[in-house]
């Protein structure tokens, strides 16, 4: 199959198109929105739990909060994953291995900051071994604040985020 | 009839030759010189009368205007007599003292954070590696004298792709309130108290 | 020539079946593990050293995230050291409220740990079961306390509010219904043939090995020692509660699966003892400067704002002396030194955490297993990196 010309968006011409393919059965919608819309639609996040935050994120995957009806799925494994939740205390010790599970993950990835120990050190802040902040280590896309933020806060930060996705609308990142 | 504290109390006054032995909130206390710690503890374990059977903690405490700066607080349990006990060794910045492991198994994670903390030093501990803090980590977080945000903070270097550790940079300091706040402790406030008939 | 060779295999410190961030060395020869090398530290906080700079009324949260699937029973050991030292009473209710919310941080943990251990060896169905359960819970936790987790609700002297009128009930309602999810829970696990062939006689510990290496709680239960705090050296008017100890016979990991759910059926037990006995009065020990005055007295009373102001800045003043004071935590002893010098500041605070023992235990109670068997001999110790790395 073979296109001659690309129609502009919101022209006449791809309405025509649009029309033309949907009463054979096609829907017809440009590559930015179907790409986003399956990256929204199955984001599956990297468990990161490190500390009190992790019960919480469990709890949003059990029966309650059941987020994979979100479309978002716990994986175990840094390359299986689309978003890394940084889910408790980021300490000294665990900021290298931090990392380098990030670096594991495939492009696009996001991360979201759960917890105030995450976002800024929080409780530990003046700690000798808490990293402030795990926006020093990795960039960060969403944070939600919390100490832990309930299972609903969080599930509102992935809704933010496939929000925030659906909004840059871009390919690559 | 003396109760089961009393007899151990006296059981150990008498055999192991204590700096001082006393009962707290019935809990006993044994201070003992660290050169006896071995054959002490081993008695503890093994004597009828006492039968401390398990460690279940050492604590290491920083008092940096004594002589002997730390001391090593070891918590015993004896399971038969239902009773908790304190033994205290008192030593100084540079000396060691023997390692329990020979008598309790678990003392082995206990004194290496004890090492990690503090930095007192087992004798032949078959593995006195730090425990809890960063690997190469400098200092001894829980002295006294180490500042509580420590002295170094990692942050991902972009450039050079790793974690590199920085000195610490704060935004703000800790603010630690003097709790003798002047407008409590004045004199004028003091004698209008004392006018008041204490009130 | 085939030589045993063995291989160093790293475990973590991001592994699902770590439980938290443990990181392993294992020396493999084959699939059998030669020796276990637990690397922690990777959630040392600094909390001990946090506590000695902040006042005791702000130290009480730090125990709420040591073991953060059963905040309240760390801050249970924090607020009895503290009355101990400073010699102040709780009023019955008290007693009873924080006797009442032990035992729900214990099922808290006990469903969480049995649960997640049941996923790591390949059961999926008890997960989704114990966290509704959870889920009711926490919903009691945020009643009493207006949050899911960090409650900072027991406080020395007694605990922060009276429960909020219609809890009891509640919470009754969910004693009566909860044992059939133990029940049902059971009958996916305790005969299931796959379950008992990755558990029976894995991470064997004798009772005298179990001593020797500083165990408490179910692990230690499971080898067969009966040894329970709450029986041995009551505190909180445990004395008025009729329960039983489950104990184990062979200290392997069914064993203390099998004590955890027992635990749980005790725990009910307790629960409902509590809420048909709950006596009435105050929850807070309001004589001596230990809880701040009430909302009401502070309108008309100079005194009243003036302490009210004193307590939350300067806080209360503990006196000199130190304490060991212990609770049986879900996980075992749960011990807090503390050394006062008769400032609104602790000295030391010196936290014994069970998890740490057992940890410590690892490389003996793992040797000569497969690497599969890790995950399951980790899950049955029920290690909460919270408490282990403080």
């Amino acid at each position: 199959m073979a296109i001659a010309a690309t129609p502009e968006i919101g022209s006449q011409e791809l309405e025509d198109l649009k029309q033309r393919y949907s009463d054979k059965g096609f829907i017809v919608t440009n590559v930015n929105n179907l790409i986003n819309w399956a990256r929204t639609g199955s984001l599956h996040w990297m468990t990161f739990g490190l500390a009190c935050c992790a019960v919480e994120m469990m709890h949003v995957g059990t029966p309650r909060y059941d987020v994979e009806r979100m479309g978002a799925a716990p994986r175990a494994s840094p390359r299986h994953a689309d978003v890394m939740i940084i889910a408790g205390t980021l300490t000294n010790k665990m900021a290298p291995a931090l990392r380098k599970a990030y670096d594991q993950m495939a492009e696009p990835r996001y991360v979201i900051s759960m917890g105030s120990c995450a976002n800024g050190g929080g409780y530990y802040h003046y700690s000798y071994s808490v990293v402030r902040g795990s926006d020093r280590i990795v960039p960060i896309d969403i944070y939600v604040p919390g100490c832990p933020p309930t299972a609903e806060a969080l599930m509102y930060g992935i809704l933010q985020l496939q929000k925030k996705i659906r909004r840059e609308g871009n390919i690559v990142r | 009839m003396s109760s089961p504290i009393d007899l151990v109390v006296q059981t150990i006054s008498e055999k192991i030759n204590p700096i001082d032995v006393k009962v707290i909130n019935n809990q006993i206390e044994i201070i003992i010189e660290s050169r006896q710690i071995i054959t002490t503890f081993q008695f503890l374990k093994d004597s009828s009368k006492c039968q401390f059977r398990q460690l279940t903690d050492i604590a290491g405490v920083d008092y940096p205007d004594r002589e002997n700066r730390f001391e090593v607080v070891y918590h015993l349990l004896s399971f038969k007599n239902n009773l908790r006990a304190r033994v205290k060794v008192y030593i100084d910045e540079g000396s060691s003292i023997d390692s329990l492991t020979s008598v309790f198994p678990c003392a082995n994670w206990f004194e290496r954070e004890a090492f990690d903390m503090y930095g007192i030093q087992f004798n032949d501990h078959p593995d006195l590696r730090r425990i809890l803090t960063d690997y190469g980590f400098e200092g001894y977080p829980l002295r006294k004298d180490f500042p509580l945000s420590g002295n170094v903070e990692v942050r991902y270097n972009e450039i050079e792709k790793k974690i590199v550790y920085e000195p610490v940079k704060l935004q703000q300091d800790y603010r630690h309130f003097d709790i003798q706040s002047p407008w409590e402790g004045t004199k004028y406030k003091e004698e209008e108290q004392d006018r008041n008939g204490g009130k | 020539m085939a030589e045993s060779k063995t291989v160093t295999v790293n475990f973590g410190p991001v592994h699902p079946a770590a439980h938290g961030v443990l990181r392993l060395i294992l020396d493999l020869d084959g699939e059998v593990v030669e020796r276990a090398d637990p690397h922690i530290g990777l959630l040392h906080r600094g909390t001990e050293k946090l506590i000695e700079t902040k006042t005791y009324l702000q130290a009480i949260p730090y125990f709420d995230r040591l073991d953060y699937v059963a905040p309240m029973n760390q801050e249970h050991a924090f607020a009895l050291a503290i009355e101990k030292l400073m010699k102040v009473d709780v009023p019955k209710r008290g007693q009873y409220i924080r006797v009442l919310f032990s035992e729900i941080g214990r099922l808290l943990s006990h469903l969480l740990n049995v649960t997640t251990t049941a996923m790591d060896v390949g059961a999926m169905t008890p997960i989704t079961w114990g966290f509704d359960e959870r889920e009711k819970l926490l919903d009691f936790y945020e009643e009493v306390s207006g949050s899911r987790f960090h409650a900072n609700y027991f406080r020395a002297g007694g605990v922060h509010q009276d429960l909020p009128e219609g809890l009891l009930e509640k919470i009754n309602d969910f004693c009566i219904s909860f044992p059939k999810v133990v029940d049902d829970m059971e009958t996916l696990l305790t005969e299931n043939r796959i379950f008992k062939q990755r558990n029976v006689d894995i991470g064997k510990i004798s009772k005298e090995e179990a001593v020797d290496n500083g165990f408490s709680g179910f692990v230690l239960r499971a080898s067969g020692v009966p040894w329970d705090l709450r029986r041995s050296q009551p505190y909180d008017s445990y004395e008025d509660f009729d329960f039983k100890v489950p104990i184990g016979k062979n200290g392997d990991c069914y064993d203390r699966y099998l004590c955890q759910m027992d635990e749980m059926r005790e725990s009910v037990k307790i629960m409902t003892q509590c809420i048909n006995n709950m006596p009435s009065g105050e929850v807070i020990n309001r004589d001596t400067k230990i809880a701040p005055p009430k909302r009401a007295e502070m309108k008309e009373s100079m005194e009243a704002i003036i302490h009210h102001f004193k307590f939350f800045t300067e806080g209360f003043h503990v006196p000199e002396g130190e304490i060991y004071s212990a609770v049986e935590a879900p996980k075992g002893e749960f011990g807090v030194y503390l050394i006062s010098d008769n400032t609104s500041r602790p000295y030391r605070c010196k936290i014994r955490a069970p998890g740490f023992a057992h940890l410590q235990a690892f490389n003996l109670l793992s040797k000569g297993h497969l690497l599969a068997d890790v995950p399951a001999i980790l899950g049955s110790l029920a290690i909460v990196f919270g408490e282990v790395d403080r």
